[in-house]
């Protein structure tokens, strides 16, 4: 496969021909995204049918609008209510959320729209120039090195701990416990179900995410009349677009911030099974390593809101590339379009983009107008959206409670699983009431059954050889990678101390 | 955790601990007798999660023996004035989740939203509260399921709409 530079400009033109189709998808998506429990993949399975009497490439550029904006629509009531759309917009609402309770919700949405944007844009121009090359990542990413990337992620219950320590680990260990529930990969023995058949496949995301993060927020809210101090209040009604280009402006000023979690994004969305859930804690980890303030985290740190959101931004373009050069979806999306392009006689693979460059090169083209027009016509409601923070918390309960306990219902259509968001719901409030972090709760029940499922492949295929998981060269430099990684913050940490004591 | 007397009340800290280390013993009994498949990333993480719950709980009774801390509750009930609310709202939507199986989604949202909204505004704005849980149930109705087809549950008002629908009504 050779890259076809001389196309790229009459293509770009060709898609952004298509903006009657891009801008609807945006707001469409936007508004999936943002209620839990309804992703872009339940979305375009809904709207099947229309897809699939739609041209081509106008489902196509449908899909991948409704994609892009989705990732971004997650992220909206992750900072406003404390409530992610998606499970990759869990880490949002660590710093976002801190920002909207101090009167900057505005800002923190226009910072998320800049980090997403661009975040996403740039990953997708990545994506177009190294595709042949990114494509093969997925090859040598198995067990072994699957585990280390899940490790990644949950190291950063550490972070979260970091505050207190045991509370934190004791979070991140019941969630872990939590999401090892359901048949073992192997032998399919049903464990921890408490007899539950519902549970056998194991703990379903989303009444997990709705009910930490959604239940235990509303009845939290309650105790108050607004979420928002009486002078948060009087910032956000006094704020006018300054705010909004304010919050651009901080975004923009840390563009390497963006480009570098937005590539983090990229290169995990491009290995099957991963996600952008993974590829925020990630990203979320990564940043507050590195970072001169790690202290400044969870408090309504910029950079803290910027990851997550500029590689869950990342990850779109990266869930794609094995899509359209092996043929192997990189997430449920992609595999929906994967079954659309089918139907309409689309073979894919490396042919996909000498016979039909238009659709190859299509998708990306698609995703980078997509991307543009969202940066000009989501940023400036921002000054709107935040404005719902002033709504009444009497109000505001009992509507976050009844559309995210249906939005539960919504993928595997059972009671049980409304029933379970309100246990997550009661254990959220507890936790959150006592200083129990519920985002290491959650990251144990996202990772926990991914990295288990990982840990046994790499046993079962090694004959219950330990020593495999130092057996590969990449996953050798992986491990160090995440011991640096997890001592970094220490070494710092030390060298401040030091230097703070030497005056 | 909160302050009582100069003494922190920790007794809704040990709420998750226990929660935890109950669930993994129960988890534990599951597996006793399973293939080592089932039982290795479990054992590995409960052996973890229970040994840091004792370090919690030595350390809390430190605590209370000390005379620093208590066993209150406060954490978690806080702010009591709230508490019957709280459990109101609580009886309420568990309420709705037994009721929307047969209510269908529209019904049911509504008169949640009816009651929530009144029990958390002390019965005042009653007129508005009404027809604002009817607009948002309403809308619910016609973005999500009349527009979107989603799966949302269903009962006697959409089955309703749905044959009048199909009568051409």
């Amino acid at each position: 496969m050779e890259l076809q530079l001389d196309l790229y400009g009459p293509l770009f033109l060709h898609t952004l021909s298509y903006w009657w189709v891009i801008v609807p998808s945006i707001f469409l998506g936007l508004l999936v995204g943002a209620i839990p429990g309804f992703s872009a993949a339940n979305t375009i399975i809904i709207l099947l049918p229309l897809t699939l009497v739609m041209d081509v490439e106008v489902g196509l550029i449908f899909m991948v609008a409704l994609y892009c904006s989705s990732r971004m629509g997650a992220g909206i009531p992750a900072i406003l209510v404390n409530i992610p759309g998606t499970a990759g917009a869990a880490a949002t609402p660590l710093d976002g959320y801190p920002m909207t309770k101090a009167g900057r919700g505005q800002q923190a949405l226009a910072m998320s729209f800049v980090a997403s944007s661009l975040g996403g844009l740039l990953t997708t121009v990545l994506a177009l120039m190294t595709m042949p090359w990114l494509a093969q990542v997925g090859y040598y990413m198995h067990s072994v090195e699957m585990i280390v990337v899940m490790l990644f992620g949950i190291s950063l219950i550490a972070s979260i701990a970091a505050r207190d320590t045991l509370k934190g680990l004791i979070a991140g260990f019941f969630g872990l416990m939590i999401g090892s529930i359901g048949a073992d990969h192997v032998y399919a023995t049903p464990r921890g179900t408490m007899g539950f058949l519902e549970l056998y496949d194991g703990v379903p995301l989303i009444p997990a995410l709705v009910g930490l993060f959604a239940v235990s927020e509303a009845f939290l809210i309650i105790e108050a009349q607004s979420i928002l101090s009486r002078h948060s209040r009087d910032l956000l009604k006094t704020a006018g677009w300054s705010a909004t280009l304010e919050g651009a402006r901080i975004a923009l000023a840390r563009w390497w911030h963006i480009t570098w979690n937005s590539i983090i994004g990229l290169v995990i969305g491009v290995i099957p099974g991963a996600g952008a859930s993974i590829a925020s804690f990630v990203a979320y980890q990564q940043s507050r390593t590195y970072s001169k303030t790690p202290e400044a985290y969870g408090t309504g740190h910029p950079e803290g809101l910027i990851a997550p959101e500029s590689a869950n931004n990342g990850v779109t373009a990266g869930t794609l590339i094995p899509l359209l050069i092996l043929g192997i979806p990189g997430g449920a999306t992609a595999a929906i379009m994967l079954v659309v392009m089918q139907y309409h006689g689309v073979i894919m693979g490396p042919h996909l983009f000498s016979d039909r460059p238009d659709l190859g090169y299509g998708v990306f083209m698609a995703m980078a107008v997509t991307y543009l027009i969202m940066s000009f016509t989501i940023l400036p409601l921002s000054r709107y959206m935040s404005k719902v923070t002033l709504v009444s918390t009497a109000y505001m309960a009992p509507i976050i409670i009844a559309f995210t306990l249906v939005g539960s219902f919504v993928p595997r259509e059972y009671m049980f699983d409304m029933a379970l968001g309100l246990v997550f719901g009661v254990i959220g409030y507890i936790a959150r009431k006592t200083g129990y972090h519920v985002a290491a709760i959650l990251i144990g029940v996202i990772l926990g059954p991914l990295l288990e499922q990982y840990f046994l492949r790499a046993l079962k295929m090694s004959e219950g050889d330990i020593s495999v998981l130092f057996s590969s060269s990449l996953g050798n430099v992986l491990w160090v990678a995440l011991f640096v990684t997890v001592l970094t913050p220490f070494a710092l940490d030390y060298k401040r101390r030091r230097r703070a004591a030497h005056g | 955790m909160n302050e009582t007397g100069g003494k922190k009340s920790i007794g809704g800290d040990f709420v998750i601990p226990v929660a935890a280390l109950v669930f993994t013993l129960y988890y534990f009994s599951t597996i006793i007798e399973s293939p080592w498949t089932a039982q290795v990333a479990a054992f590995f993480i409960g052996a973890i999660l229970i040994a840091l719950t004792l370090l919690f709980l030595v350390k809390s009774a430190i605590a209370i023996g000390r005379g620093q801390a208590d066993l209150g509750m406060n954490a978690v009930i806080a702010p009591t004035g709230l508490l019957a609310t709280r459990l109101g709202l609580l009886a309420i939507t568990a309420a709705y989740l037994v009721l929307i199986e047969w209510g269908g989604f529209t019904l049911t949202t509504f008169g949640f939203l009816l009651a929530a909204m009144l029990l958390l505004n002390r019965g005042q704005r009653a007129g508005f509260i009404t027809l604002f849980a009817l607009a948002v149930s309403l809308g619910g109705y016609l973005i999500f399921i009349l527009a979107f087809e989603t799966r949302f549950p269903r009962g006697p008002f959409e089955e309703l709409i749905q044959a009048a629908m199909q009568a051409g009504i």
